[in-house]
């Protein structure tokens, strides 16, 4: 399969970013998408009678916007459903999502990379990875699969104690100079090269 | 209904995306991680740079503003640990998904390997950690 060159990989990522944004209302971030499937396993389905009535939901809503943004935008007037309806059009990182969300989206990051593969060369499955490389490190037995599994859950631990990953941070923190996004994409990458050298000497 | 229709089509695109980039295979993200191939560095360079246009011309034509992401205590040791984990492993979040698209299933074990330190992490957090991820929700 040809690779895309540097600026297809530019363009293609900026316009996903974009997409993401105009079509949901919400920057990109998967790791958090993790974070609330987890906390939905741990804390179970919402209450049946602890749902929000309308009127709550708003003054929440409104709170919180008040948190993030401070105190300049004033809802005018005791009119705070138009208020809770701008939020909505404008900026619905502020509601919390499905987990039916969450899951159709992780889901359908299997279904293009499926996609890519039946459109691509006819390459039978694998138990471990595509990687010459990998394999000569760790074979392609149970050691591969502790290894993946101890990577993954330095992954897992690591984004949720960060706050972000490669989308959230790297992707759309940096590309609004946030302080947090800033430092996590600079650690990530730089533990990411570091342990990449410890492998090459090893390999 | 439409909301998690436009999320799964932006899933399926990103995927796509993803594993036509690249990003999907382990020897490409070591070359990356070792510097011996720029085009991946490069490209997300290069998607960085074209988003910040973006959000500016979007902040300045719409009332739009995007919640801000803190540094906190977590911030570096946690972005030290993904860093870490994703050059093992070759993945990082979306990542493994991918890569169970494509057939590489060993990503199955990545994937819930993930879903584990995510979990381990918030136990953690509520025991030990407790300082304000005010920008966790992560969105």
């Amino acid at each position: 399969m040809s690779k895309l060159p540097f600026w297809g990989v530019g363009l293609a990522l900026a316009g996903v970013a974009l997409l993401h944004w105009f079509l949901t209302r919400r920057m990109l971030a998967v790791s958090g998408r993790f974070s609330a499937l987890v906390n939905r396993l741990r804390e179970g389905p919402p209450e049946p009678g602890g749902d929000m009535t309308e009127a709550e939901l708003v003054a929440a809503m409104i709170a919180a916007t008040r948190a993030q943004f401070g105190e300049t935008t004033e809802p005018t007037g005791p009119d705070t459903t138009a208020l809770a309806t701008e939020i909505k059009r404008t900026n619905s990182a502020l509601l919390p999502q499905s987990s039916v969300t969450h899951v159709v989206f992780l889901g359908s990051l299997v279904l293009g990379g499926l996609a890519s593969q039946l459109m691509g060369e006819a390459t039978s499955p694998t138990s471990v990875l595509r990687s010459s490389r990998f394999v000569a490190l760790f074979g392609d037995g149970p050691l591969a699969w502790v290894v993946l599994a101890l990577g993954g859950v330095l992954v897992g631990f690591g984004t949720r104690m960060a706050g972000g990953c490669t989308s959230g941070h790297g992707l759309s923190g940096v590309s609004r100079l946030e302080p947090g996004s800033l430092v996590a994409t600079a650690a990530f990458f730089g533990a990411g090269i570091a342990v990449s050298f410890v492998l090459e000497v090893l390999s | 209904m439409r909301d998690k229709m436009s999320h799964a089509v932006v899933g399926t695109i990103m995927g796509f995306v993803l594993s036509r980039a690249g990003f999907s295979s382990w020897d490409e993200v070591h070359a990356m991680f070792t510097l011996t191939d720029l085009r991946l560095v490069l490209g997300f360079g290069m998607a960085v740079v074209l988003l910040a246009i973006a959000w500016v011309v979007i902040a300045r034509t719409t009332n739009v503003r995007w919640a801000p992401r803190h540094l906190h205590p977590g911030t570096i040791p946690g972005g030290l640990l993904f860093g870490a984990g994703w050059a093992i492993c070759g993945a990082c979040p979306s990542i493994a998904l991918v890569q169970i698209g494509e057939g590489q299933l060993g990503a199955l074990v990545t994937l819930a390997g993930m879903f584990v330190g995510n979990f381990l992490y918030a136990v953690a957090h509520e025991r030990r950690f407790r300082w304000s991820q005010a920008s966790c929700v992560d969105m």
